[in-house]
């Protein structure tokens, strides 16, 4: 009884005291392309990705029922700094659709223009009157949005003291009118749904490239849900001449901890489940490197087949540069690639349904079949067409009536096409996992690779099929399928029937080595296709924008050459990173991996005919 | 292919301002580098997005050099006998008819072929004698050998942002031109051509030249081409005829730029974000 009347009163107090308004809620998720323009058009970096915020203590007034209720201990505040715009994950702070919009979007343009001077108050009032001026259109949204704000912030005649002075500091900003000399903290206040905060981006990402440490990978692990969240981080250098704790008892018990204290816990490999719930819970994560590496990253290196078991290696290993973003160079020589090739495959025998569909897939494609020719009987064309105008003239001469226009020219239509294409298919480990019942991702791409040949090879076209992973840079691992030179045989179908899941995804290696095999092909055009699922990354520094920057550069290269990239993905957050990498128009997003085949042979076809 | 010939009767006077001589706001020394161009019989090849004012600028060149101006725009069926011309029935003979490349040999005409790239290449490689040193067409049909006169100029243009990935100048071509490289205009030079061109006001044309300013920040990936001069210029004209110029924004610019409806949302979001919304 006593826990269903508590129950009851928590559910009433907390919906009480909750002021937010999920009937008009606006989800971050639905508006990130609005604000990602808004964000660059107001001079925003390209490179600034919007993120949802974490929450954070709150340390500013309640109201009486809050406190009853015990709510508002945190709150989430809009952050931006040289990475990330982060704002809060579902708008619901004004009881309209239109308002909780509107401050999305002025979030962005407002962030756009923030400069840190370190006075909160005063940055965020210029920021303001800077974008106000560069967007005039958003002055009568920006006022709307003022007057329903300020209704919301405590009565000032409700405080005292301090909280009284940097509540009407706050006030009088908004308003526009003088603000005093007071300088607020953001933590002294209810939050200020219209302004942000400026965060200068500590220096871990910039340790990690001068140390490089071989990261560890957690690739065997369980998939989990990555949290887009954007969390606070501060870097701490690990004080190794110091002694750590010696903790008798559990942590866990602790639970109003946040300081960075240097302990020594075993290591353990195991998910650990209440990791993000405690992340969530503090405001500031401290992170640092220590030499010792996971047992997990050592799994990894025992995991390589052994020379045995391998496929047979073909010739020695070729070097490539690769792109560091953070030096703003090519590293010459940074990646060796091996190639490989299936040793006695076994036969492939595709299934009635695969084959049915290569074969329409075949037959759509003959249509493309180029055929150079001159057509004659044409009203008009390059040139006379000789023994037509014979016999126009002839026809015309013995009084037999003929057409008005003389039908006597040849022209040349439809160019023979000159198209060499390399498919590069991405066999990293995330291939292993399962699209649906029956089916992994690496058995789509099999079937992919099949009807894609069956059908290049009905129009004659040369093409290369190749399979990619890596371990860490010097184990690029490029394994043939069938080369320009050999035919579409049954040898060639065995080695499609043969690829298996590898390692991970050093795209920059792979596309550089396309675009070394497609440079020496003599036709004019050249194309390249990736399919793949996921982003780059790999075991060492090769993950997020180092990955991302790399293969931009590859692609770069790759057009310099000559040859034209796409990029065929299934994976559902492709939209937030291939514009970066293929451009808006350079990749096929294929939301039922079953439809990959059919997509990508789709996708070839428009390439093709647009030559 | 549409071949548009401009009559040459035009004055003899430099200003810039004549009726005779269209309409062109000077953005840097591309007037100057033009002229040094045709005194000295060189072919020039003009780089730059599209709507940025290519087509204007030649067509004011040739009307300062007081030259006829002969424009092709080309296509991928544009073949070389569309250039050279071709023999055409007539009764009992064939009639040697002059395409445009061969009348503006003839003229003394600056010849311009826009967006050169959508040609064949097997097209452009008759412009190749032209563009060198010979300055000669020979019409192998005919038999026929054309030196070009002094006053002939031969000018072409492309995009070289445009979705032209499998296209592109073939080298020899290419580098038988000198090449000058247009950009968007700059805000005041942009404010002046749409004050003029659209008889827009000072704040109607400050406010769309901000629109356009902020969106060429919007990267490749966020836009395939970005706006141009003539889609403000567009604007700027429906709204001077009454159009309230949220709506004009709209059709000529939101609309204009992406079929893609997240894209086009968003893309209203900023741009009623400059120019206001509809309300």
């Amino acid at each position: 009884m006593e826990d269903r009347v508590g129950l009851w009163w928590h559910q009433m107090v907390t919906s009480w005291s909750d002021n937010r308004h999920l009937d008009h809620a606006v989800c971050l998720q639905d508006m990130e392309r609005s604000i990602g323009f808004m964000f660059r058009a107001g001079g925003g970096s390209t490179h600034v990705r919007v993120a949802e915020a974490s929450s954070k203590n709150s340390s500013g007034p309640r109201s009486w029922v809050e406190k009853l209720a015990g709510s508002g201990l945190r709150e989430i505040r809009s952050i931006i700094d040289s990475d990330t715009l982060a704002l809060p994950k579902m708008m619901d702070v004004f009881d309209s659709k239109d308002l909780n919009r509107s401050l999305y979007l002025w979030l962005a343009a407002h962030s756009c223009v923030m400069e840190n001077t370190g006075d909160w108050v005063a940055d965020n009032r210029a920021a303001t009157s800077r974008a106000l001026q560069k967007f005039p259109g958003l002055r009568s949204a920006h006022q709307k949005l003022v007057t329903a704000h300020l209704k919301q912030r405590p009565a000032l005649d409700s405080l005292k003291g301090d909280r009284l002075l940097a509540e009407s500091v706050v006030q009088a900003a908004l308003k526009g009118e003088d603000h005093g000399e007071w300088r607020v903290e953001p933590k002294d206040v209810r939050p200020v749904w219209l302004w942000m905060t400026m965060m200068d981006s500590g220096s871990f990402a910039d340790r990690s490239s001068a140390q490089q440490p071989e990261y560890s990978s957690m690739a065997h692990a369980p998939k989990r849900e990555v949290s887009k969240v954007r969390r606070q981080v501060r870097s701490i250098d690990p004080d190794t001449s110091q002694n750590s704790f010696l903790v008798i008892s559990k942590l866990d018990s602790i639970r109003t901890w946040s300081e960075h204290i240097r302990v020594d816990r075993g290591q353990d490999d195991d998910p650990d489940d209440q990791s993000t719930g405690a992340a969530d819970d503090m405001d500031q994560l401290a992170i640092s490197h220590n030499q010792q590496t996971r047992a997990s990253a050592l799994k990894f290196d025992l995991d390589l087949p052994s020379a045995a078991q391998d496929d047979c290696q073909l010739g020695a290993g070729i070097t490539f540069p690769e792109w560091n973003y953070k030096l703003s160079k090519l590293q010459p020589s940074h990646c060796s690639i091996q190639i490989l090739t299936a040793e006695n495959p076994a036969p492939f025998k595709p299934d009635r349904m695969l084959k049915k569909s290569a074969s329409s897939v075949r037959r759509k494609l003959e249509i493309l079949r180029a055929q150079p020719r001159w057509q004659s009987r044409q009203a008009q064309g390059d040139e006379i067409d000789t023994d037509d105008w014979i016999r126009y003239a002839t026809e015309r001469q013995a009084g037999q009536t003929v057409s008005e226009v003389p039908l006597v020219y040849r022209a040349r239509y439809k160019l023979d096409r000159s198209l060499s294409t390399l498919l590069m298919a991405d066999l990293s480990l995330s291939t292993d996992s399962y699209v649906n019942n029956d089916q992994r991702v690496i058995d789509v791409i099999r079937d992919a690779l099949y009807v894609f040949a069956e059908a290049i090879s009905a129009v004659n076209d040369p093409f290369e099929m190749c399979g990619f992973s890596s371990v860490r840079r010097q184990h690029v691992r490029i394994h043939q399928i069938k080369t320009f030179e050999e035919g579409w045989n049954d040898f060639s179908m065995r080695k499609v029937g043969a690829i298996k899941p590898g390692y991970y995804t050093r795209m920059g290696a792979a596309i550089r080595y396309a675009t070394l095999r497609l440079g020496i092909r003599p036709e004019k055009q050249k194309l390249l296709l990736l399919l793949t699922d996921g982003k780059p990354n790999d075991l060492d520094v090769y993950e997020g924008r180092y990955g991302i920057e790399d293969t931009r550069h590859a692609i770069k290269e790759a057009k310099e050459a000559g040859v034209v990239p796409f990029c065929v993905t299934i994976d559902e957050e492709a939209k937030d990173y291939m514009p970066l990498l293929f451009g808006s128009k350079g990749f096929a997003l294929v939301r039922n991996p079953q439809q990959l085949s059919n997509q990508l042979t789709q996708a070839w076809m428009n390439l093709a005919q647009r030559t | 292919m549409s071949v548009v010939l401009m009559s040459g009767e035009c004055q003899k006077t430099e200003t810039k301002r004549d009726a005779h001589v269209p309409y062109y706001e000077t953005q840097g020394c591309e007037c100057e580098v033009f002229e040094h161009c045709y005194h000295q019989k060189l072919p020039l090849l003009i780089k730059g997005p599209t709507g940025c004012g290519k087509t204007r600028f030649v067509e004011h060149m040739a009307a300062r050099v007081n030259r006829p101006l002969i424009t092709v725009s080309c296509h991928d069926d544009l073949s070389a006998a569309d250039l050279m011309g071709r023999f055409l029935i007539s009764k009992d003979e064939t009639v040697w008819n002059d395409g445009p490349l061969t009348r503006a040999l003839r003229l003394g005409a600056i010849l311009y072929l826009d967006e050169v790239v959508e040609a064949r290449k097997d097209t452009t490689v008759v412009l190749h004698p032209l563009a060198d040193d010979r300055r000669e067409l020979t019409i192998e049909r005919t038999g026929e050998v054309l030196k070009a006169p002094d006053e002939f100029m031969l000018v072409i243009s492309y995009n070289p942002g445009y979705q032209n990935l499998l296209k592109g100048l073939k080298p020899s071509t290419r580098q038988r031109f000198t090449a000058l490289t247009m950009a968007y205009p700059v805000a005041a030079v942009e404010r002046a051509i749409l004050m003029r061109e659209a008889d827009a006001n000072e704040a109607l044309a400050s406010r769309l030249v901000q629109l356009g300013q902020a969106l060429r920040q919007l990267s490749e990936f966020d836009l395939e081409e970005t706006v141009s001069t003539r889609l403000l210029v567009m604007a700027a004209r429906l709204v001077r005829s009454g159009m309230n110029l949220p709506s004009a924004c709209d059709c000529a610019v939101i609309n204009a730029l992406t079929d893609d409806l997240d894209t086009a949302q968003a893309l209203r979001d900023v741009v009623y974000a400059v120019v206001g919304s509809k309300e």
